[in-house]
């Protein structure tokens, strides 16, 4: 090594950048080409009035940039959009997070009948979310639902779910986590079966109890990958679309209207396409905002585990 | 002053105009089955020719689905037809429309957009096509449409873009008479009345009372206007909405009350299938909804009713009687490709012979031509129970003729329709009170409004 001063070393060093670089371009151009052109195309239509019917006046019309921007910050509408979307997402996770684990500790144990049974668990993820939105559409009205009919022959009737303002935003709330639990249960069953056995058999040795093996050393260790499994379906709820375009249709009044629904009435009912971009682009800042979050969770969470 | 709307047009047709009959029109379409007689005698000019058809599911297309096989052995056009629901269809060819989209060769010009997408330029002018005798033969008669019903699809100066396969008519209907008959009551003739009937009859056999679509920008309106209301304060002139007078919340009020207190668990989820099969199996007897719809009603092979359902006029408001009355019209997007293999297809639909068969065969009564609205089986298909159904249709369509549906024509009104449909829901669900509902409708509905561009 002694005939290689430090400049070549310096050299050596930069080609080899060179080379991944080059190497990376091309997959670069095709992120470029289908994620940061639309979203940029996506920003600057947010900067105009654009409305369809009346393209030749509206498009490209830069003259007043932060328009859609100002009128979003006193569109009671959209405020209370945003709510609904933060209420769902709290309340969905919530549901997801705890039936998940709940089923992935009743699965954890070493059984062909259990991975049998694993496989059903997965049939509602897997299915196509319109599909999931009709089963429960079924579940939700009266006249037809089992649900509904059994209640009645027992004498407790209820009246429709998604037509009542209390319930509807948890009535979609359950749907959505039917459709979804099984995401968080298969990460904490892999977290779970990845618990060294000596930690559990010593507490036990000392006398520990289930519910004190669960709270001392269970969920100390799956702590991590309970944050990441939550980060993920966070961002995922904010995509919650078909269950309330088919189930709800945002109604009753505006109680299932969450941040992507709107954006789309104001696009697809009344072709506001400069508006529905602003709202679209505030919704992808959040979204960037909380893939940020994941990521630096994420890497906490591998630290700690090592 | 509002800005000028880009359809003016008034939705006025008369019963007078509805008997002017074009005698000797069916002989004639006897002659050239189909209207299509310039095909005759060419072997099939349209042979691989593809065409992708698009409409909403209402009565007429979906009856019509079954006719399209003749349509494509006649002509070899082989025809992709598609039948969404309502919302469904209008999103979606509002979109299709909007960005120029050549996916589809026909399709319905949706009443409540027709001033949007005709004012916007989305259609084809039909004239070439149905002035052309190569094109249209004479005895096709472009005339013998209810011309009341055709011009909402003209623009401001006159050129038509669209044939209509519907008008529209609004009345009312009771599915179970005979409960209303058992506690001493007949059909309701004013709000009053209806609200005491249903008092008297909801839940009774295990019956509701009152029933509607979640539509409420359509279902509603009768009422807004009924109550002395209005949705546009001077349209097409001064399009300041109406949402939040002492009226609206009277209406709002009262129509909230009736389908809270009235109506099945679940019918703010109820869109126009649902509500008529509900009819259908008796579960709910009242409604005021459209002709073509609660004419089924009276169907034997589908509903349950048909010994107990009656008729009636849209019962009128403490400031008069005021039924929806709306037409739908087959047209061609401006970037269909195959113009003149679309053209063929609305002329072999829209035919006096078609037209016919499906008021003969299917019972599809809301019928668009004079020649076949006067005929003795249109009269025949539109007794149910003893009921003359063509009598309520043609009076409903004479008091549309004062031309209130004119608000419907306005190029704005469907993010108006929205308001209400939401307004509606909440007074409905007990959100908030009407005034408070009507005043966020109001609010809501000058913020798009002026979006659109449209000054206050």
């Amino acid at each position: 090594m002694m005939w290689f001063n430090k400049s070549s070393l310096i050299s050596v060093e930069a080609q080899r950048k060179r080379s991944f670089l080059l190497g990376l371009l091309p997959a670069l151009v095709v992120l470029a080409a289908i994620t940061i052109a639309p979203a940029v195309y996506l920003f600057m239509t947010s900067l105009t009035p654009l409305d369809l019917t009346r393209q030749e006046e509206t498009a490209g019309d830069y003259s007043r940039p932060w328009t859609n921007y100002v009128e979003l910050g006193s569109d009671q509408r959209f405020h209370n959009s945003v709510w609904v979307q933060v209420k769902l997402s709290i309340f969905t996770v919530l549901l997801q997070l705890v039936v998940g684990l709940g089923v992935a500790l009743l699965l954890n144990a070493p059984s062909r009948f259990l991975e049998a049974v694993r496989t059903v668990f997965l049939i509602p993820m897997v299915l196509p979310p319109i599909v999931v939105s009709i089963i429960w559409k079924v579940i939700y009205i009266p006249d037809v639902s089992p649900i509904h009919r059994l209640l009645e022959v027992f004498g407790f009737p209820i009246e429709s779910l998604i037509t009542n303002p209390k319930l509807a935003l948890w009535a979609i709330a359950v749907a959505d986590t039917w459709e979804w639990f099984p995401f968080t249960m298969l990460i904490l069953l892999a977290a779970l079966q990845m618990i060294p056995d000596e930690p559990l058999e010593a507490a036990r040795i000392d006398g520990a109890g289930s519910w004190q093996l669960f709270q001392h050393i269970i969920l100390p260790l799956i702590r991590p990958t309970i944050v990441v499994a939550a980060l993920f379906r966070l961002i995922d709820s904010i995509k919650a679309f078909p269950l309330i375009y088919v189930l709800t249709n945002g109604g009753p009044g505006m109680v299932t209207e969450v941040t992507n629904y709107y954006a789309f009435i104001e696009a697809f009912n009344f072709s506001y396409w400069g508006y529905a971009g602003a709202i679209s682009v505030l919704m992808v800042a959040g979204v960037f905002f909380f893939s940020w979050l994941i990521n630096r969770m994420a890497g906490r969470s591998a630290l700690q585990e090592t | 002053m509002s800005k000028k709307p880009k359809n003016q047009s008034k939705s006025k047709f008369t019963r007078r105009q509805v008997l002017k009959l074009g005698a000797g029109a069916l002989a004639a379409t006897a002659a050239t089955p189909f209207g299509v007689p310039t095909l005759l005698g060419q072997a099939k000019p349209y042979a691989g020719t593809e065409i992708n058809v698009s409409c909403w599911s209402g009565p007429y297309p979906k009856m019509l689905a079954s006719y399209i096989p003749e349509f494509t052995e006649m002509t070899g056009i082989k025809v992709n037809y598609e039948t969404p629901s309502f919302p469904i269809y209008n999103q979606r060819m509002d979109l299709e429309l909007s960005t120029k989209g050549s996916g589809y060769d026909v399709a319905n010009i949706t009443f409540i957009y027709c001033a949007r997408w005709i004012g916007a330029g989305w259609f084809t002018p039909l004239k070439p096509y149905f002035s052309d005798p190569n094109k249209t033969p004479s005895d096709w008669e472009p005339e013998d449409f209810l011309e009341g019903v055709v011009t909402p699809h003209r623009d401001t100066k006159g050129t038509l873009y669209g044939f209509p396969w519907i008008a529209d008519a609004m009345i009312s209907a009771s599915a179970r008479f005979d409960i209303l008959k058992k506690a001493g009551f007949g059909m309701p003739d004013t709000f009053e009345e209806m609200e005491t009937v249903l008092k008297a009859v909801h839940k009774k056999e295990g019956v509701a009372g009152f029933v509607n679509e979640n539509h409420h920008g359509w279902t509603w309106i009768p009422y807004l206007y009924g109550f002395g209301g209005k949705v546009f304060r001077d349209p097409p002139n001064d399009l300041m909405p109406m949402m939040d007078s002492p009226e609206a919340i009277e209406a709002a009020e009262y129509y909230g009350r009736i389908l809270r207190e009235y109506g099945p668990s679940g019918v703010l989820s109820f869109m126009y299938d649902q509500a008529n099969q509900f009819l259908k199996r008796g579960r709910a007897n009242l409604i005021t909804f459209n002709h073509a719809w609660l004419l089924q009603l009276g169907d034997p092979e589908t509903s349950k009713v048909t010994k107990t359902v009656n008729y009636a006029m849209m019962p009128a408001g403490p400031a008069g009687r005021f039924p929806g009355v709306a037409s739908h019209a087959w047209g061609i997007p401006l970037a269909s490709k195959k113009k003149d293999a679309a053209w063929e297809f609305i002329k072999w639909s829209l035919s006096k012979e078609i037209l016919k068969r499906l008021l003969i065969e299917k019972g599809y009564g809301s019928i668009t031509r004079k020649s076949v609205i006067n005929t003795p089986e249109f009269k025949e298909k539109n007794l149910v129970n003893g009921v003359d159904l063509a009598e309520l249709y043609l009076k409903t369509i004479d008091v549309a003729a004062s031309g209130y549906m004119v608000y419907r024509t306005i190029h704005v009104y469907p993010q108006i329709d929205k308001q209400v449909d939401k307004a509606i829901e909440i007074v409905t669900s007990k959100q908030m009170t009407a005034k408070e509902a009507m005043k966020q409708a109001q609010e809501n509905s000058v913020r798009e409004l002026k979006r659109a561009g449209v000054k206050l």
